[in-house]
């Protein structure tokens, strides 16, 4: 049994902790909308082999191990999590005290208890990254998995980096349960642009867990583009630790026929004079269900903080389903904070107005779909990805509106 | 080419349309006139499809088909046109890009090849000079933030793209100042020929001293009360509904 390779008593723990309560299921309160109970009935492979696919990527990860192809760019160094530690004891002293993860669940121990080989994407002081740093999360096994992963990316100082995530299923893939948990750390002054595309197979379960803390000065700018797995659930926490922080989060999501597709962010403001900005859209079509549960938490010290939320979704079909909750719980008094969800149709009018031009329902509703959408892809600013995406989207709904 | 009998149309419960009978060829401008809720809207709706709209009754063929059996796509493919009273903003999509849309598709409907870019760029090139409508508007967002005017032109712009065999133009005056009336009117004469024709549906009379109709229609109450040439528009102008709407004895 793979359980007694746990060495570290917090791994054994994390696993003690995951038993007693197994796979999270609908009577617990983030999870309302999602059970993932009959995992716990299955016969599970939990560390399938890692695959010999190959990716043009220079980040991989195959069924949860985590490798970096070819050469590092200077100034970028990737090594195991106790590696990264030993080199650092500043760092580790901070690492120990970083914040409490909020929202806590069993499938965060799971992936303590069973993760075997932490990564660390390390960008020293003042180095910027010119190229992109393109991540490819695959999957493929042979028989009914969990697999675990993690990662870590942590900025130093004036560094910054564009990351580029892309997980998929290889086809023929057996179902699997993917537990991907990444934390992420941008120092003072560093910057960092993270796109993540979800295109996973309909025998997917896909659970991502970021949890990114933020210095002073800093600017992260995130991106979930949510478009196919039968579950898929980003649970997204941002700990805005220090003043002067932009933390920018976008999220689209095209759930179609039979896919659930589930957003929980969090951002926590800490300190004095920052900023968050929260856009997220989706489009629901067949008999998809969405979900959106936005946090913000302001601090008694975040005065001054300006934060901002906005999702929006449109029912594409009479048979999909869109849950919203907006969270705010304010202790500060001098600040900005605003929410805002609407879940509607597309306006009749603007179809009737299309219609009119000669222009036929199908392809009517597919335009005015992707202008919709077309806000959330037009703030990428990686020209390749942002293409990639559109052909994407415009090819799901297309295909859906078509049936 | 458009001959309506007897048309009946409903909103929910709400009788509207109740029996108009029109002829209308090639070559022939009518404007229809007549007071606030008498059906003027609406009429020109059910042509074009609306769907809010229930037709009850009677029948419209238009170019030897029946136009009620057709979606609204379909009409437009046919060779209708309605510039729209109150023009939709739809953020996100550009005029150019929602024009090439339609005309490739009502091409491929008529079984003709599509336009690249490069014929599609010489035509609307042609065409934007018909209402002197600039090209940073057509990369706007459809009609988003555009002026009264500017979406009123952008309509008739996109008229001359399409080249109705019948152009509906509903209230198309509303909110025009004088300027902007006039190139309006101006692009509309401009595509007048043998083989199209026009309605004009309108309030007052002042627009029809720009687009002068052959025919003047008074709609009442769902129903067309009176017919006549243009010296009817300039009467109605200086005496108003009243006295025809007495002369029915009501």
């Amino acid at each position: 049994m793979l359980y007694t390779e746990l060495t570290s008593s917090a791994q054994k723990e994390a696993l003690e902790r995951f038993k007693a309560k197994g796979f999270p299921t609908n009577k617990w309160e983030e999870w309302k909308y999602a059970s993932l109970k009959s995992w716990n009935e299955k016969d599970l492979d939990w560390a399938p082999a890692p695959l010999n696919e190959t990716s043009s990527a220079s980040l991989q990860t195959q069924n949860g191990n985590t490798r970096f192809h070819g050469a590092l760019p200077a100034g970028v160094e990737f090594i195991s999590f106790d590696a990264f530690i030993a080199a650092n004891p500043t760092i580790a002293a901070t690492w120990e005290q970083r914040l409490p993860i909020l929202d806590q669940n069993s499938l965060y121990d799971l992936n303590i208890a069973l993760t075997l080989n932490t990564q660390v994407l390390w960008v020293k002081a003042g180095v910027s990254v010119d190229q992109a740093i393109t991540h490819d999360y695959i999957l493929s096994v042979a028989k009914a998995s969990a697999v675990q992963s993690r990662l870590i990316v942590y900025l130093e100082p004036d560094a910054s980096l564009t990351l580029i995530e892309r997980a998929f299923t290889i086809a023929g893939s057996a179902e699997v349960l993917s537990n991907f948990v990444q934390e992420i750390y941008v120092s003072e002054k560093a910057n960092l642009t993270y796109v993540k595309e979800q295109d996973l197979a309909q025998n997917t379960t896909h659970i991502d867990h970021t949890f990114i803390t933020q210095l002073s000065n800093s600017q992260v700018d995130l991106f979930t583009f949510s478009l196919n797995a039968a579950y898929l659930r980003n649970n997204l926490h941002f700990y805005s630790d220090g003043e002067n922080v932009v933390s920018n989060l976008n999220g689209l999501y095209v759930p179609g026929e039979d896919q659930l597709m589930d957003s929980h962010t969090v951002v926590d403001h800490r300190k004095p004079n920052s900023e968050s900005h929260e856009l997220y859209k989706g489009v629901l079509l067949g008999n998809a269900t969405g979900v959106f549960n936005g946090k913000i938490f302001v601090r008694p010290d975040a005065q001054k903080t300006n934060a901002f939320q906005s999702c929006k979704n449109v029912l594409a079909s009479t048979r999909a389903t869109m849950n919203t909750k907006p969270q705010l719980e304010i202790w500060a008094d001098d600040v900005k904070c605003s929410h805002g969800t609407t879940t509607g149709q597309l306006n009749q009018e603007a179809l009737f107005y299309l219609r009119s031009r000669g222009i036929s329902l199908a392809n009517a509703r597919t335009l005015l779909l992707l202008a919709f959408v077309q806000e959330v892809i037009d703030r990428v600013t990686h020209e390749e990805t942002k293409l990639r995406l559109t052909d994407k989207i415009i090819s799901k709904i297309q295909t859906s509106l078509a049936i | 080419m458009l001959s309506i009998k007897n048309l009946q149309a409903r909103i929910g419960e709400k009788e509207i349309l109740k029996g108009i009978n029109l002829e209308i060829k090639a070559g022939e401008v009518h404007a229809i006139m007549g007071p606030n809720g008498s059906g003027k809207s609406t009429l020109a709706s059910v042509l074009a499809g609306r769907e809010d709209y229930e037709v009850t009754g009677g029948s419209v063929e238009f170019l030897g088909k029946d136009l009620l059996d057709l979606a609204p796509e379909e009409r437009a493919a046919e060779g209708l046109f309605l510039a729209f009273q109150y023009p939709v903003e739809i953020p996100g999509v550009s005029t150019t890009n929602f024009m090439k849309s339609a005309v490739n598709e009502i091409r491929k409907y008529r079984g003709e090849e599509p336009l690249d870019a490069v014929q599609f760029l010489k035509m609307f090139k042609e065409k934007m000079s018909y209402v002197n409508i600039d090209q940073s508007l057509l990369s706007r967002a459809l009609n988003e933030g555009f002026s009264g005017g500017e979406k009123k032109r952008n309509e008739i712009f996109q008229m001359a793209v399409l080249e109705p065999k019948l152009a509906i133009l509903d209230e198309t005056d509303s909110g025009l100042d004088i300027d902007a009336l006039r190139i309006v009117a101006e692009g509309v004469n401009k595509l007048k020929s043998p083989d199209n024709a026009t309605i004009v549906v309108t309030h007052y009379q002042r627009l029809l001293d720009y687009i002068v109709p052959d025919f003047v229609h008074v709609l009442y109450k769902g129903k067309i009360v009176k017919s006549g040439g243009k010296e009817l528009a300039l009467e109605l102008e200086e005496r108003g509904y009243d006295w025809i709407i007495s002369a029915l004895g009501e």
